[in-house]
């Protein structure tokens, strides 16, 4: 940047340490040759080993952290593995330009690949409000589960404090579901609840018949939750994403294979995020057909773990228990499922509790607590790291306007 | 009346107002205690006194282990719990409705206000950022028609308003305060923020934010957006000190002091439950952080666009708008960990579109040094870039409070090689700016943009076969530019007095050029040198060669006016000043040397033929000079007219 050299981003520090870092893996690289074919080469091999690393049940000692898939640490390695992918590829344009191997036609690939990103942006907002909508079924969740773990008898009052809560947040499963475009646990999380609860008080429409407004809040709750506009579709969004995006002939040398391996890795890591957690229009995102293109396997050594993921997540997708859930997210997946188990606990139980209805209550809020704690543990660190893509996104896409600026003619 | 028989009736009366009995729930209008003037207000107090009794004599119920009172459960630990449920379900539905149902409108129009000195700035910079640097403007007035810059750092800070009355507030107190004593604050969070945060979000509609994602904002055009940017900034304003600040003070109202969030140590999650200290506005974090990512995502997204030289001056609007916001962002969002990383990212979009700002101005200087010379424009009148940038600076220097700021760095050594590997730039030689001491770098880069307009414009006189055209190009450029500067009392100011002065000096020395190359071939027609015959009879005056200097004294003559005619110098005054300065020196001249020979002419065959122009005549016609009109094809003699 000719107007000054400093660069004003405010951008905390990251939060997120790389294991595995650029340096380390060059240093093990260092052997290699230089020049461009080495270090093209030396890309794709850590792009493939980002990936390797993100695949299940490599083996106990294996490199992987052992993360589920779709739990909320593997999506924050996921979106770790983008963050050192776009860093390599970074420092790949940045010495390519510095050899003065840029032609005209390479900064033109580098730029579609920063129009590409740029399209992200939108998706990383829309999940950090998906995030935020996890919270505030946490924070629903906890109370039943907190109110049922608290020393002493479980009298009526506590369970009718649970179920509440529990029906209360039946109502934000159905909204989100609903905005997400599937219907399936949450819509049987609702009928159940009104089967349960005849008028369900906790429901706001009474406030909505003696207030003002003639909307119900929950719909208000629904429709205003995503900053985004109305008309935003993430399946859409991932559509742009994923356009043009092909696979570069054999003769094409240069930028653009590390373009197209890193338009892959962004559109997978998008289109992870999107499937995890709620966004508005997710579930046409995952229809087959809008599934990431997959590259030819043979061609590009990240091909194969790139696609072994894409079809695990696509298989995660369409299970049964899922198909309809407001996320992929296995905390969403738990927590759907140990809210539903304790419903029915409540719902079985005979007041006083005692014995074995007791242990079950007590069990299955036991589970939802486990999960409450541990999307409290990992859903901040996910927002943050979610805004950190968008940091980097950004950053990238603001020297490319500098750069090209600058080779531009 | 002993423990046992208070406990009773306490219970007795909640139970009357249990909400989620199925008998009493038939009715959907069924009374509310808490409703304004038509509640009963008599039977509220009692219930709460009867909560009231409730914690006071019952054993606490299981989830509110935290407090203090924690007795063993005997046998009544049942009723009594179930009746604390009954009560706090009553008292969540009752928070709601009072919540929802007393909210006030909210004046939109008077919180618009806040925004309103924004107006100063507004539509300032239309003129010079709607223009490229291939369309201009050619009219000159975008300096007058925009006014100072005048500093709107003093404008009406945070505005609390009501949201609901007096009243009402003092009963959502009552009611929270009860609902947090009994361990129910979640609860009571919960519902706050879900009747809240609609309520925030509307506001920000009805204050005209809009939603847009960020590829809707890459998407549209640049002049829409300057629409919204406007718009954005007075809404901001109203958003940040009306709205959120009126949200925070109603959520510190209602709940400051009491333990809302307090997340019970549970058996299995144990410490990691513990959270950080319940601060009073969690409640409003979670009410107004979606809107707020949503405001301050319009100015994110702004910031990350393509960098265009017409989009500067509006992006420093909207970064001075947001900087001048930034203190009561901190302000109003500091006290909570949720809500301040919404101050967080308002100062990383601040200092984004900070570098925008930074970039687009680099971006500028780049246009112009690679501005090709295409076609060279008729009659060396001043070119449409010259008045761009030119018109650009002068706006620039209008921003010079917030660039003074912004630009921290002189034009870079990488901004100059960029320039030197441009075949059409300047040498890095020929490019040495002059650098007093105290020049600051925003000066520097004014400096530098007009160096390398001046460069550029050496290029475009390139383009002109003609010598003395190409002189008078940069002759009327250069003093476009000097006049700009002299126009412009801050962007004098800011490139100071040294390098007026070598403009000035570069104007004289393109005027004298001209002046030199169009005229020094006619004048020289009428010098003496070469009429006298030596070695011959008498004076010696050669007739011949004195009807030949005639000859070609007028067709140069001719030629000249025909060409010059259709010459521009769009500046009367230096239009005038030229035309004197030719007279001068034309005039006389001939005037002389049709003193000295006219004699020999008129006293051989048709004088008419060699003396075709009086004196008087050629003042006339100079007159036809710079008119950039296709001239008329005879020059006009006064003996005929």
């Amino acid at each position: 940047m000719p107007v000054t050299e400093h660069q004003g981003s405010s951008s905390s520090p990251s939060p997120f340490s790389f294991g595995r870092s650029l340096l380390s893996l060059r240093r093990d690289h260092a052997a290699m040759p230089s020049g461009e074919e080495a270090d093209l080469e030396a890309f794709q091999r850590h792009v493939a080993a980002s990936l390797g690393e993100l695949l299940p049940g490599e083996g106990e000692g294996g490199s992987g952290g052992g993360e589920e898939i779709l739990s909320v640490a593997w999506i924050r390695r996921l979106l770790e593995a983008f963050i050192l992918c776009q860093e390599e590829f970074r420092v790949f344009v940045a010495q390519a330009r510095r050899r003065g191997a840029l032609p005209a036609a390479g900064e033109k690939l580098v730029v579609e690949f920063h129009e590409r990103a740029v399209k992200a942006l939108d998706v990383c907002n829309a999940a950090r409000d998906g995030v935020d909508q996890l919270r505030r079924w946490e924070r629903l969740a906890d109370i039943a589960a907190s109110v049922l773990l608290a020393p002493g008898e479980i009298h009526e009052g506590q369970l009718r404090r649970a179920r509440k809560a529990l029906s209360d947040l039946a109502v934000l499963l159905v909204d989100d579901t609903a905005a997400s475009g599937s219907g399936g646990v949450a819509s049987f999380l609702a009928s159940h609840r009104n089967r349960s609860f005849g008028r369900a008080r906790a429901s706001p429409s009474r406030a909505a018949v003696a207030g003002a407004s003639s909307a119900t809040s929950a719909s208000h709750f629904r429709s205003l939750s995503w900053s985004v506009s109305r008309a935003w579709s993430a399946s859409r969004q991932l559509q742009a994403i994923g356009a043009g995006l092909a696979a570069p002939r054999a003769h094409e040398a240069g930028l653009a294979a590390p373009v197209y391996a890193m338009g892959c890795v962004l559109h997978l890591a998008a289109w992870a995020l999107v499937a995890a957690v709620p966004c508005p229009d997710r579930s046409a995102a995952l229809q087959a057909h809008h599934l990431p293109a997959a590259p030819p396997r043979a061609a590009f050594p990240w091909a194969p773990p790139l696609l072994t993921l894409q079809e695990r997540l696509a298989e995660e997708g369409k299970r049964k228990d899922r198909r309809h859930s407001c996320g992929l997210l296995k905390e969403i997946h738990v927590l759907e499922k140990s809210t539903h188990k304790l419903t029915e606990a409540i719902d079985a139980a005979p007041i006083p509790l005692f014995g074995d209805r007791e242990a079950d209550v007590r069990e299955a809020a036991a589970e939802l607590a486990a999960v409450c704690a541990a999307m409290r543990d990992g859903l901040e660190p996910l927002e943050r790291q979610v805004r950190e893509v968008f940091h980097r996104i950004v950053r990238s896409r603001v020297e490319g306007l500098d750069s090209s600026m600058h080779n531009a003619d | 009346m002993d423990g046992s028989a208070e406990l009773e009736a306490a219970e007795r009366v909640v139970m009357r107002w249990d909400s989620t009995s199925a008998s009493a729930s038939a009715a959907a209008d069924e009374p509310m205690l808490f409703d304004g003037a038509s509640g009963d207000r008599i039977e509220a107090e009692r219930f709460l006194r009867a909560v009231d009794d409730l914690r006071r004599l019952a054993p606490p119920s299981p989830a509110a282990v935290g407090s203090p009172r924690c007795l063993s459960s005997g046998s009544s630990a049942g009723g009594a719990s179930s009746a604390v449920q009954v009560a706090m379900a009553r008292l969540e539905d009752e928070f709601r409705h009072v919540l929802s149902s007393r909210a006030l409108d909210l004046e939109i129009e008077a919180l618009a206000d806040l925004g309103g000195s924004l107006s100063i700035s507004s539509d300032r910079s239309n003129s010079a950022s709607s223009a490229d640097l291939q369309v201009v403007d050619e009219d000159d007035s975008v300096s007058s028609s925009v006014g100072r810059r005048s500093s709107y750092r003093s404008l009406p800070s945070i505005r609390e308003i009501d949201l609901l009355p007096d009243d009402a507030v003092a009963d959502l107190r009552a009611i929270a305060s009860r609902m947090a004593a009994a361990g129910y604050g979640r609860e009571c969070a919960q519902v706050y923020a879900s009747v809240r945060k609609p309520a925030v979000d509307a506001s920000l509609r009805r204050l005209g934010v809009e939603r847009l994602s960020i590829g809707d904002v890459q998407r549209l055009e640049w002049k829409a957006l300057e629409a919204k940017i406007r718009r954005w900034i007075r809404a901001a304003r109203a958003a940040v000190r009306g709205v959120f600040a009126s949200e925070r003070r109603l959520c510190f109202l209602i709940f400051h002091d009491l333990p809302i969030s307090n997340i019970t140590i549970t058996a299995t999650a144990t410490a990691t439950a513990a959270t950080a200290p319940a601060t009073h506005d969690t409640p409003f974090a979670e009410a107004i952080k979606g809107a707020a990512l949503q405001l301050f995502g319009f100015a994110e997204a702004i910031s990350i666009g393509r960098r265009s030289p017409e989009k500067l001056f509006k992006i420093i609007d909207l970064h001075d708008a947001l900087s001048d916001l930034l203190p009561d962002v901190s302000d109003i969002f500091a006290a909570s960990k949720v809500a301040e990383s919404i101050y967080v990212q308002a100062a990383e979009i601040r200092s984004r579109l900070a570098d925008a700002v930074r970039g687009i101005l680099s971006e500028f200087e780049n246009a112009v040094l690679r501005d090709p010379p295409k076609t060279a424009v008729p009659g060396g009148t001043i070119h449409p870039l010259t008045r761009y940038v030119m018109n650009y600076s002068s706006l620039i220097s209008d921003y010079k409070a917030t660039l003074s700021e912004l630009i921290v760095s002189r034009p870079s050594a990488s901004a100059r090689l960029a320039a030197e590997g441009n075949e059409l730039a300047p040498s890095l030689a020929e490019l040495e700016l002059p650098e007093p001491e105290n020049q600051s770098p925003l000066a520097a880069h004014i400096i530098w943009i007009i160096v390398v307009l001046e460069h550029n414009l050496e290029g475009k006189a390139s383009l002109y076969k003609d010598t003395a055209l190409s002189h008078l190009f940069l002759m009327n450029n250069v003093y476009y530019i000097v006049h700009k500067v002299k126009d412009s009392p801050d962007l004098w100011s800011l490139i100071g007095d040294d390098y007026l002065k070598r403009l000035t000096g570069k104007f004289t020395m393109a005027a004298t050029n001209y002046q030199r190359s169009a005229w020094l071939k006619i004048l020289n027609c009428l010098r003496d040198e070469g009429l006298h015959v030596s070695g011959g009879f008498s004076s010696g005056i050669s007739k011949s060669a004195l009807r030949e200097r005639f000859r070609s004294f007028n067709a140069a003559f001719e030629e000249a006016h025909r060409v010059q005619s259709g010459w521009c110098v769009p500046d009367t005054q230096l239009r005038e000043e030229l035309r004197i300065s030719i007279s001068e020196k034309l005039v006389p001249a001939y005037r002389s040397f049709l003193g000295r020979f006219r004699h020999h002419i008129e006293n051989g065959k048709h004088p008419e033929l060699y003396i075709k122009y009086s004196a008087e005549d050629l003042e006339i016609a100079v007159n036809d000079f710079f008119e950039g009109v296709p001239p008329s094809p005879h020059i006009r003699r006064r003996s005929h007219g």
